[in-house]
């Protein structure tokens, strides 16, 4: 079990171009903590946008009539891929971790495991 | 006249981009509407209520040396009332219900509670030039005279009238 402050330094340090971490809580939009980015990026805004893409991926699954959850999202840009990965069980309901990877340094596949990883690990 | 018109653009704006928001309401911090987009509500009333909730903001800043006012954020059962500064002179009022993304709230609100603060510092400079010393807090002569636990008295005190009861029925603290 790991504590925030150390799952957060985790994602940065040991996870192969992670540029900017932060877990947020989407039922506010607010981040919970939040590593790198700095000012070019700001995670405040990127915390408050992905929680509506969260919540917007949420509605059209219960519109389709899937009873499913989701675990991870993957959207790719040219230069960067964001990861979005949903907290399971102990008090994590409602989080997520948001992950931004340099794509010119990343590991996609080796990513999504140490990221699947170190969730597992994460008491919030 | 073209203040308020410009202001009342900016709160269309912000309903078009926070899509949970019920009502907005741009006032001077001494309480008068300067614009308003809250359909359900008496503009004038909440901005006398905004304006009382401000006076006990500055106050608590002010003891507890957090700053300058930047924003109220009241979480009720159903929902949100968020208030922003705008300038010196003037706040903004957001209603929202529960689902409302807050992250987004504070980002749109600061961002307009901004942008509503240079229409007001443009058009309303001359006249009202004492407007930032219509603060309560700058505004008292003498912080030592006026005994503990109570407020600085403010102009207007009294909304023109009273505030429409809510849907969800809450009283009008007295």
């Amino acid at each position: 079990m790991a504590n925030l402050e150390t799952s957060l330094k985790e994602c940065l340090g040991s996870i192969d171009g992670a540029t900017a971490v932060a877990l947020v809580d989407y039922t506010s939009g607010m981040a919970l903590g939040t590593l790198g980015g700095g000012k070019d990026f700001n995670l405040e805004v990127a915390a408050a946008g992905n929680t509506d893409v969260v919540r917007s991926k949420l509605r059209t699954m219960e519109h389709l009539g899937l009873k499913d959850e989701i675990e991870d999202i993957l959207i790719t840009l040219n230069t960067q891929y964001h990861m979005i990965r949903l907290l399971k069980g102990r008090g994590g309901n409602g989080l997520f971790l948001y992950l931004v990877l340099d794509a010119s340094r990343a590991n996609l596949a080796m990513a999504r495991h140490q990221l699947r990883r170190i969730e597992g690990d994460l008491e919030v | 006249m073209a203040v308020e018109s410009d202001v009342l653009d900016e709160l269309h704006r912000l309903r078009n981009r926070v899509p949970q928001l019920t009502g907005s309401l741009a006032a001077t911090v001494d309480g008068l509407v300067l614009a308003h987009d809250a359909p359900g509500t008496e503009p004038e009333g909440l901005a006398a209520l905004t304006a009382a909730a401000l006076g006990v903001a500055y106050r608590m800043a002010e003891a507890t040396a957090r700053g300058g006012f930047r924003e109220l954020l009241l979480r009720g059962a159903d929902g949100y009332v968020a208030t922003y500064a705008a300038g010196p002179a003037a706040v903004l009022t957001l209603l929202a219900d529960g689902r409302v993304n807050v992250g987004r709230l504070h980002l749109e609100g600061r961002r307009s509670g901004a942008r509503i603060g240079e229409l007001v510092a443009a058009g309303l400079g001359p006249e009202r030039g004492r407007a930032p010393a219509a603060e309560p807090v700058t505004a008292l002569p003498d912080p030592a005279a006026r005994p503990i636990g109570t407020l600085p008295v403010r102009t207007p005190q009294r909304p023109a009238h009273q505030p429409a009861p809510q849907a969800g029925g809450h009283h009008r603290p007295t």
